[in-house]
């Protein structure tokens, strides 16, 4: 596999990876499972996995229910685990959507039941990650996460 | 990424107990029990989550869903969730209208 020649010919870079799987909510837990192995690999605690599972799956779910509207099409996932950070990114081919522009908080003072729930994963997903950018480019939503091990960050996110 | 979901009353309680992973995919699961849950008419609907490894806003839709499906007057609680799963209920603002307790 192109993968494991790429390991062994830069046994000295970070090890990288890369899944690509049908845009579809099964898809979900074979994503899941490859973000957890770039994790495991860059030696993130379980908090800091946690973040970076909960905002690649926010994501993956957007794309697929909103990006292609249940259509069919593909997600790009690629992993890059460094000493105490992992980064993944996301790639589709859907109509273009930047997160950060789409972003929507959660309003807390309206009750649940007049809410709007829409948007909320995108914003769990960008406050999950310690790092987070967008572009378009060749037709494609390429979307990057960071996530630093606990007590890595010199600017945590407040408790 | 599977979602095990059980149902039982007990006394004037409906218990829905959840264990695996709550997200996008198994979410449907939680919210057909929902349905059945709210049709019995208890004055407290306690959802018992401290199976739950993993829960991403798909779940927190389907707590918003049992908050309005069932009458004014019944209280929905969420009992036991690991402390990742209660931070994202917390992120949402839903603890201000579900109970959230260590169980």
């Amino acid at each position: 596999m192109a993968d494991n020649r790429r390991r062994g010919a830069f046994l000295a870079e970070p090890a990288a990876d890369e899944l690509q799987v049908p845009a579809c909510l099964g898809s979900l837990a074979a994503i899941a499972a490859f973000v957890q192995a770039v994790a495991g690999r860059a030696g993130l605690d379980q908090g800091s996995a946690y973040r970076l599972r909960l905002a690649v799956d926010e994501l993956a779910t957007n794309i697929v229910t909103h990006g292609y509207r249940g259509g069919d099409g593909r997600i790009t996932v690629r992993g890059r685990a460094g000493a105490g950070w992992a980064r993944i990114v996301v790639e589709d081919s859907a109509p273009p959507f930047d997160p950060v522009a789409g972003r929507l908080p959660p309003a807390t003072d309206e009750p649940p039941e007049r809410r709007r729930i829409g948007g909320l994963g995108i914003h769990l997903a960008l406050t999950s990650v310690d790092e987070f950018s967008y572009v378009r480019r060749d037709g494609r939503n390429i979307s990057t996460l960071t996530v630093k091990a606990e007590g890595t960050d010199p600017c945590p996110p407040r408790p | 990424m599977p979602l095990s979901v059980s149902l039982s009353i007990e006394g004037d309680t409906t218990v829905i107990e959840l264990a695996g992973e709550l997200d996008a995919s198994t979410a449907p699961d939680f919210h057909q029990t929902i349905e059945k849950a709210a049709g019995h008419g208890t004055a407290t609907v306690e959802i018992r989550m401290a199976g739950v490894g993993y829960m991403a806003s798909a779940g927190l839709r389907s707590l918003v869903f049992a908050q309005q499906k069932v009458a004014g007057h019944v209280t929905v609680k969420v009992v036991g969730a690991i402390e990742p799963v209660a931070r994202t209920i917390r992120t949402a603002g839903l603890d201000r209208s579900i109970v959230l307790t260590d169980g």
